[in-house]
C-alpha cells in the first residue's frame, strides 16, 4: 500500500505470492487517476508479451483501454513504437524509413559477411557470433571505454555486423534497445518528449530485463526526471541466458534515491509448501504465510522407472486424484523443465482422455505472440464472444490495427481495416469449419493482407502457418473451433507448461513432473554455476505455484538433489 | 508553443503560399482578399467544433484557375515550434515532428482525389480529406489533439450580445456552474425561497394575474389539452436552474449588458472568452488556446480597439496566441511587428508577407515599431514608398510629385521620413512587404575623399538582398560599386532606386531656380515679422538661402497647409531631377 503511494522512485521486492501485479496494476491505476494529467500518461515495461497481455487485461477492467494514455509492452516493443517509430527518421541513426526486422537467413547472412570483413579467421562465424551476442547484449553504452577496451576484435566484428544489417535496411531483435539508447544518450529532445509523454516508467520482472533495459532506466529516470517503480524478485530471474542478470535489480535497492519495500507475505500458497520452496531456492528468506490461512499439502511420488512411466503415473493416477479431491481441471498444472518431456505429457494424457492445453512453447496458442493470441481471442468471439461482448470487438480491433501498423492510424484507414476485419469475423459467426480450415482462411483472408501493408517491423506473422500445421487434419491434430476457442462443454482443461512459462502464474495444484537426478539438473545445467542457478531458480518458480497442493513426480532412488533440500525445510517450523 | 509556420496549396484564392508565422498572427489585407480563409485553412486543422462535413470541401474550395487543377491536393500544413517546453503539448506533439527539424511539429490537411477514381474528379464526392502529422500520413491526428490545442474564431462579436444572452453559448456558462457548485445548497435554496417569495408577491398584483390568465388561455387555447402551464415569473424557482438566470448587469446593475454600447459589449466578451480558455486550463481540458477574432474594428471603436489589442498583444501567456484579422490601421499601429502578415493580390493570387522572420535587431525592431504606431501604420497599407531623410523632403515631395502630375496619396505612395540617415531597418520591412520603393539620400562626401552615401547604400543593398532571398551580386560587381565615383555610382543604383545629390537637400531646392520664387511667394504672402520678412527679400535678390532658417518658417506655417499652397502653383515646381526620377521609380512600379 506504501508502494503505490510512493512519490519517488520505488523499487518493490515481491517473493511468490506476494501481489506483485496486483501492486503494479493498483500503482499504475492510481498514478493515471491522481498523478498524471491527461494527456500525459505511464508506460510499463515488462519481460514478455504474455506480461504485457495480463497486466492490459487487468488495467482494462478498471476502464484503461492499451494505447492511449497506457504503454504497457516489453521492452523491445517499447523501443519500438516509443522511440525508433516515431523519431529515427529525425536522426542520423542510420535507418531507412521503411526498415523491417531481419529474418534468420538475413542474420546469419550479415554474421558471415561482418566475420568476414571484421575478423577473417578460421572459426566457424555462427560461433563466434554467440560470443559477440553476449558483448554486445552486456556492453549497452558504447562510449565507454569496456566497449573496445575488453575485446577490440569483437566490438569491430559486432560493428561490421550491424553496418552489413543497416546497409539493407534491415535491423534485428537486439538492435531495438540498442539504437533507442543510443537515439536517447545523444538526443536531450528525445529524452525529454519520452518524459513528457511519460512521467512514470513502471517495470515487471526488473530482475528478467537485462542490460539493455537498466541502462534506459538510469538514462530515462536517473538522468532525465522519469520516476521509476519497478517490480521483481531475484530468486525468480531465470532469464540469465538472455542477458538479464538479477544483480542490476539489487542495484537499484541500494541506490540512496530509491526507496525499496520488501513484500514479506505470501498470499498464495499454504505455510508448508512456502517452506518447501525455501528448500527447493535452497537460501533463507523471511517470508511468511498469512495466519489461518490452510498448511497446503505436498505429496511425493516415487515411481519404479523414467520419464515414460512417470506421465502414466500422472494420467492414470495422480490427475485423477486430484480431480476426485475436487480440484478443477484449469486449477491443475503440470510442470516440466523441457518442452519435450511436455510432448509426453501430453501423449500420456490424451490416451487418458484427460482434455488439456498447453502453455508453454510448443502450445498451439503461443502465450508470448500477440498474433496468436489475437487468433485466439478472434476465435472466442466468432464461437459466442459477439453475443456478450466478451472479447469485445473494439479491443479485438485495437490490438489488430497495432499489430499491424504499431501506432495510431488516420480515421479512414481504420475504417477500411475495420470493414476487412469485420467481413471476415462477421461472416465466421455460427461457422462449422474446424479450427485448420478457419485458420487457413484467417491466414488468407486477414494475414495476407495485413502482412502486405504491414508498417509494424516487429511482427511474428508466420505464427499463423505454424498453428495451421499444428493442426494438419492429416495427422489427426485438427479440432473444433470451439475447443480452440478454449469454449468446451465440461469444466475445462488441464494445463501444461515448463517451469518457465509457468512464471507469474498461479494454479490450485502443480504436478512437477521428472524431478529426477539427471533431469533437474540437468547435465547441461551443470556445465556453468550460471546455468546451474537459473535452473534451481526455475525449480522455485515451479514449486512456488500452487495454492493448495504440490506433487512431485521422481525416480525412485533417482530424485533430484533439491527433493532432499525440500523435504528437509518442509518440516521446519 | 508558438505557431510557426503556415502553408497552403490550391486552396480558394491561394495558389502556393508559405507564410512564417511568429506566435500571433495580424492578418491585414483588403476585402475579399482572402483573411477569412486563411483562418478557415487553421480551422480545418485545429477547430475542434467543426464537423467532418464541413472538412469534407467542395469543389469550388480548389483554387480558382482555369481550369481548376483537381489533381493537385488541396492542402494545409501549420507548424508549430517550441511545444517542448509544456510537457503535455510535448506529450500531444511528439509524434508530428518533421523529420529534417525534430524541434518542429508539423500537422497537415489534405483534400485530394481518391485513390480509387479513375478518370478525372467529377464530383466532390470523389474527393476525401485526411489529417495527418510530421508530413508521414499513418500518423493520423486524434481527436485528442483538436479538443486540447483548439481554435475559437469570434466571428460572433457582430452579435456579442446575442452569444452573451444565450445560456448555451455563453462562455459565462462554466465559470457560473463552477461558482454556484461552491456555494451551500442550502443557501441556494434560501435564495430560491426568497425568490419564490418575490414571485408570490408579484402574481398578487392583479394586472400582473390578469395577463398571466389571458396569456395562459392562449396557449391553451392554441395547445388544445396540453396545458404546459405558462407562469410569469423572475427566474425558475428550481434551485438547479437558479442560476441559469444570473446575468451580466452594467451601470450599477441599471442596464443589462445588451443595452451597453456594442462596443463595451465586445469587450466583455471577449474577456469572458479568456476567462473561459483559463478556466479550460485550469479543468485540464486544454492545454493551448488559439482564439481569433474577424476585424474587430467593425465593432470596437478606434480607442478600443487601441487599448484592448494592446493589452492582448502584450500578454505573453505560453498557453494562448490570438489571430486577428483587419483592415484597422488603428489596429495595424499597436500590433507587434513580427506578428504582421500582410495578404496581396497579384491579380491571379493571393500571395502573403510575413514580417515574423524580418531580420532586424531588437532596436531597430523598437524603432519600426514606433514609427508604424507614429505614423498609424500607414507603410503596412501603401502601395509603394519613397524613403528620405528629413521633414523638408516628408514636407515637399508630394507637391513635387503633383507638379509632375501625381497624387501619392491617390496612387498610395507614402513618403517615409526615417529622420537621419538610418534607412537600413525600413527598406527591410518595404523588402519584406514586396514594396517599391525608392532611397532619396546624399551622397556626403568625406575629406579623405570616401563618401558616407557609397557605404550607406552598399549596406541597404546588402540587406535587401538578404530579405528579398535574391542571388548574390559578383565580387567584381560589388568591388567597381567600392571604387565608383558619384556620377559613376548615382547612375548605376539609380536603376536599382537608390538616387543620390551630391549636396544637401535643401542646397538643391534653392538652387533649382524654377523652385525659389514659387516657395518664396508662399513664404512672404505668410506676412511674418520685419526679420522673416528681411531673410525672404535677400533670399530673394540672389543671396544663398539658409536651410535652418527656411525650414523654421515651414514649420510654423505647417507642413500641410504649405502643401496645400504649394500645389496650386504646381505647373511650376519641377523638382530636381534627381528627385523626379525618385518618384518616377515607384510610380512606374506601382501602377
Amino acid at each position: 500500500m506504501a508502494a503505490i503511494r510512493e512519490l519517488g522512485h520505488c523499487v518493490v521486492l515481491a517473493g511468490p505470492g506476494s501481489g506483485k501485479t496486483k501492486t503494479l496494476t493498483s500503482a499504475m491505476v492510481r498514478a493515471l487517476r491522481d498523478d498524471v494529467l491527461d494527456p500525459r500518461g505511464v508506460a510499463c515495461i515488462t519481460y514478455s508479451n504474455e506480461c504485457a497481455i495480463e497486466l492490459e487485461t487487468r488495467l482494462q477492467t478498471f476502464g484503461i483501454a492499451p494505447g492511449d494514455r497506457a504503454f504497457v509492452g516489453t521492452v523491445h516493443g517499447f523501443a519500438l513504437s516509443q522511440i525508433l517509430m516515431p523519431y529515427a527518421r529525425c536522426v542520423p541513426i542510420g535507418l531507412p524509413q521503411n526498415f523491417r526486422l531481419a529474418t534468420k537467413t538475413e542474420i546469419s547472412a550479415a554474421v558471415v559477411v561482418a566475420y568476414n570483413n571484421a575478423i577473417n579467421g578460421r572459426d566457424d562465424p555462427q560461433d563466434r557470433w554467440k560470443f559477440a551476442t553476449t558483448k554486445r547484449k552486456r556492453d549497452v553504452d558504447r562510449s565507454r571505454p569496456e566497449w573496445y577496451g575488453t575485446n577490440v576484435e569483437l566490438a569491430k566484428f559486432i560493428e561490421a555486423y550491424e553496418s552489413e544489417l543497416r546497409r539493407q535496411g534491415l535491423i534485428d531483435y537486439d538492435d531495438m534497445p540498442l539504437m533507442a539508447f543510443r537515439m536517447l544518450k545523444e538526443h536531450g529532445w528525445i529524452r525529454e518528449a519520452i518524459r513528457a509523454r511519460y512521467p512514470i516508467l513502471f517495470v515487471d520482472e526488473y530482475q528478467d530485463l537485462g542490460h539493455a533495459l537498466h541502462e534506459l532506466v538510469l538514462l530515462l529516470c536517473f538522468g532525465s526526471g522519469m520516476r521509476l517503480f519497478a517490480v521483481g524478485d531475484v530468486d525468480q530471474s531465470i532469464y540469465g541466458f538472455a542477458g538479464a542478470n538479477g544483480d542490476l535489480l539489487e542495484g537499484l535497492t541500494t541506490r540512496g534515491d530509491v526507496r525499496t519495500i520488501r513484500l514479506r507475505f505470501n498470499y498464495r500458497s499454504g505455510a508448508k509448501i512456502i517452506r518447501a520452496s525455501l528448500g527447493a531456492l535452497g537460501e533463507h528468506r523471511d517470508y511468511q504465510g498469512i495466519t489461518g490461512a490452510p498448511d497446503g499439502e505436498l505429496s511425493f511420488f516415487p515411481v519404479p522407472y523414467g520419464l515414460d512411466y512417470q506421465a502414466e503415473t500422472i494420467a492414470s493416477s495422480i490427475v485423477p486424484r486430484l480431480l476426485a479431491k475436487n480440484f478443477a481441471p484449469d486449477e491443475i498444472a503440470v510442470l516440466y523443465r523441457d518442452r519435450w518431456q511436455g510432448d509426453r505429457v501430453a501423449e500420456a494424457l490424451k490416451s487418458a482422455n484427460i482434455p488439456f492445453v498447453r502453455t508453454d512453447p510448443q502450445a498451439l496458442v503461443r502465450r508470448n505472440s500477440r498474433l496468436s493470441r489475437l487468433i485466439e481471442a478472434s476465435a472466442r468471439w466468432v464461437t459466442g464472444g459477439w453475443r456478450d461482448a466478451d472479447p469485445t470487438y473494439a479491443r479485438l480491433l485495437s490490438q489488430a490495427i497495432s499489430l499491424v501498423f504499431g501506432r495510431r492510424i488516420s480515421e479512414p484507414l481504420e475504417q477500411q481495416f475495420s470493414t476487412n476485419f469485420m467481413v471476415f469475423l462477421g461472416g465466421s459467426v455460427g461457422t462449422n469449419e474446424s479450427t485448420n480450415a478457419w485458420l487457413r482462411r484467417y491466414s488468407k483472408e486477414l494475414i495476407e493482407p495485413w502482412r502486405a501493408t504491414a508498417r509494424n517491423p516487429e511482427q511474428d506473422w508466420d505464427v499463423c502457418a505454424e498453428m495451421i500445421a499444428n493442426t494438419d487434419p492429416a495427422v489427426g491434430l485438427d479440432l473444433a473451433l470451439r475447443y480452440f476457442a478454449g469454449r468446451i462443454e465440461g469444466a475445462g482443461r488441464v494445463t501444461l507448461t515448463t517451469m518457465h512459462s509457468a512464471k507469474g502464474r498461479e494454479f490450485d495444484a502443480v504436478i512437477m513432473y521428472g524431478v529426477n537426478a539427471h533431469d533437474l539438473p540437468s547435465r547441461r545445467d551443470q556445465q556453468s554455476p550460471t546455468a546451474l542457478r537459473d535452473a534451481r531458480r526455475s525449480f522455485y518458480v515451479g514449486v512456488t505455484r500452487p495454492r493448495k497442493e504440490l506433487c512431485l513426480v521422481y525416480q525412485e532412488h533417482h530424485h533430484s538433489p533439491w527433493i532432499a533440500e525440500l523435504a528437509q525445510k518442509m518440516n521446519d517450523v | 508553443m508558438r505557431l510557426s509556420k503556415l502553408s497552403v496549396r490550391n486552396f480558394r484564392n491561394f495558389k502556393a503560399i508559405d507564410i512564417p508565422l511568429s506566435g500571433n498572427v495580424v492578418l491585414l489585407g483588403e476585402n475579399a482578399i482572402g483573411k477569412s480563409n486563411l483562418l478557415f485553412a487553421i480551422q480545418l486543422i485545429l477547430d475542434p467544433m467543426l464537423p467532418d462535413a464541413a472538412r469534407q470541401l467542395r469543389l469550388s474550395d480548389f483554387f480558382d484557375a482555369n481550369p481548376p487543377n483537381y489533381d493537385q491536393p488541396i492542402e494545409v500544413s501549420l507548424e508549430i515550434s517550441d511545444f517542448d517546453t509544456d510537457p503535455a503539448l510535448n506529450a500531444l506533439l511528439t509524434d508530428f515532428r518533421t523529420p529534417t527539424d525534430p524541434m518542429v511539429a508539423r500537422l497537415t490537411y489534405l483534400y485530394r482525389k481518391k485513390a480509387d477514381v479513375a478518370g478525372p474528379v467529377r464530383t466532390s464526392e470523389d474527393c476525401e480529406f485526411v489529417l495527418y502529422g510530421g508530413g508521414d500520413e499513418s500518423r493520423g491526428i486524434p481527436g485528442k489533439v483538436r479538443r486540447r490545442i483548439a481554435i475559437d474564431v469570434l466571428d460572433a462579436l457582430r452579435d456579442a450580445e446575442g452569444q452573451l444572452g444565450s445560456w448555451r453559448s455563453s462562455p459565462l456558462r462554466h465559470l457560473l456552474e463552477e461558482a454556484v457548485a461552491a456555494i451551500d445548497p442550502v443557501d441556494i435554496s434560501k435564495v430560491s425561497a426568497e425568490l419564490a417569495a418575490a414571485t408570490t408577491t408579484l402574481e398578487t398584483f392583479p394586472a400582473i394575474r390578469t395577463l398571466e390568465n389571458a396569456l395562459r388561455a392562449d396557449i391553451l387555447h392554441l395547445a388544445g389539452k396540453a396545458d404546459i402551464d405558462a407562469r410569469l415569473r423572475f427566474a425558475p424557482t428550481d434551485p438547479l436552474r437558479l442560476f441559469r438566470a444570473i446575468a451580466m448587469f452594467i451601470d450599477g446593475g441599471k442596464r443589462g449588458i445588451s443595452e451597453a454600447s456594442l462596443g463595451s459589449a465586445n469587450v466583455a466578451l471577449i474577456a469572458l472568452k479568456l476567462a473561459e480558455f483559463a478556466w479550460r486550463r485550469r479543468k485540464n481540458e486544454r492545454n493551448f488556446s488559439l482564439l481569433c477574432i474577424e476585424e474587430p474594428e467593425a465593432h470596437l471603436h478606434p480607442q478600443l480597439q487601441r487599448s484592448v489589442f494592446k493589452k492582448l498583444f502584450d500578454n505573453n501567456d505560453a498557453t494562448q496566441a490570438l489571430i486577428v484579422t483587419s483592415h484597422s490601421p488603428t489596429l495595424a499601429a499597436v500590433a507587434p511587428l513580427r506578428s504582421i502578415i500582410l495578404l496581396k493580390t497579384d491579380r491571379t493570387s493571393t500571395y502573403a508577407r510575413s514580417l515574423a522572420d524580418l531580420p532586424v535587431t531588437a532596436d531597430e525592431l523598437d524603432d519600426l515599431e514606433h514609427y508604424l504606431d507614429a505614423t498609424r501604420a500607414e507603410l503596412l497599407f501603401a502601395r509603394g514608398v519613397i524613403f528620405v531623410e528629413g521633414d523638408a523632403e516628408e514636407a515637399l515631395f508630394p507637391i513635387f510629385a503633383k507638379s509632375l502630375g501625381h497624387s501619392l496619396d491617390d496612387i498610395g505612395i507614402t513618403v517615409c521620413n526615417v529622420a537621419g540617415t538610418n534607412f537600413r531597418p525600413y527598406v527591410k520591412l518595404a523588402a519584406a512587404l514586396n514594396l517599391p520603393f525608392s532611397i532619396v539620400t546624399d551622397w556626403d562626401p568625406q575629406v579623405d575623399g570616401s563618401a558616407l552615401g557609397r557605404k550607406r547604400i552598399l549596406d541597404i543593398y546588402r540587406d535587401y538582398l538578404q530579405v528579398t532571398r535574391a542571388a548574390p551580386v559578383s565580387p567584381a560587381l560589388w568591388q567597381q560599386w567600392e571604387a565608383a565615383d558619384f556620377t559613376g555610382f548615382s547612375n548605376a543604383f539609380a536603376s536599382l532606386g537608390a538616387f543620390l545629390n551630391d549636396h544637401t537637400f535643401e542646397v538643391s531646392i534653392a538652387n533649382t531656380p524654377t523652385l525659389k520664387n514659387p516657395l518664396l511667394d508662399v513664404l512672404e504672402a505668410q506676412g511674418f515679422g520685419s526679420t522673416r520678412t528681411g531673410r525672404l527679400k535677400a533670399w530673394r535678390s540672389g543671396i544663398p538661402v539658409d536651410a535652418v532658417q527656411l525650414l523654421a518658417m515651414i514649420a510654423d506655417i505647417g507642413k500641410g497647409r504649405l502643401s496645400a499652397k504649394l500645389a496650386k502653383k504646381a505647373g511650376g515646381l519641377a523638382p530636381p531631377d534627381y528627385i523626379a526620377r525618385a518618384i518616377k521609380f515607384v510610380v512606374d512600379r506601382v501602377q
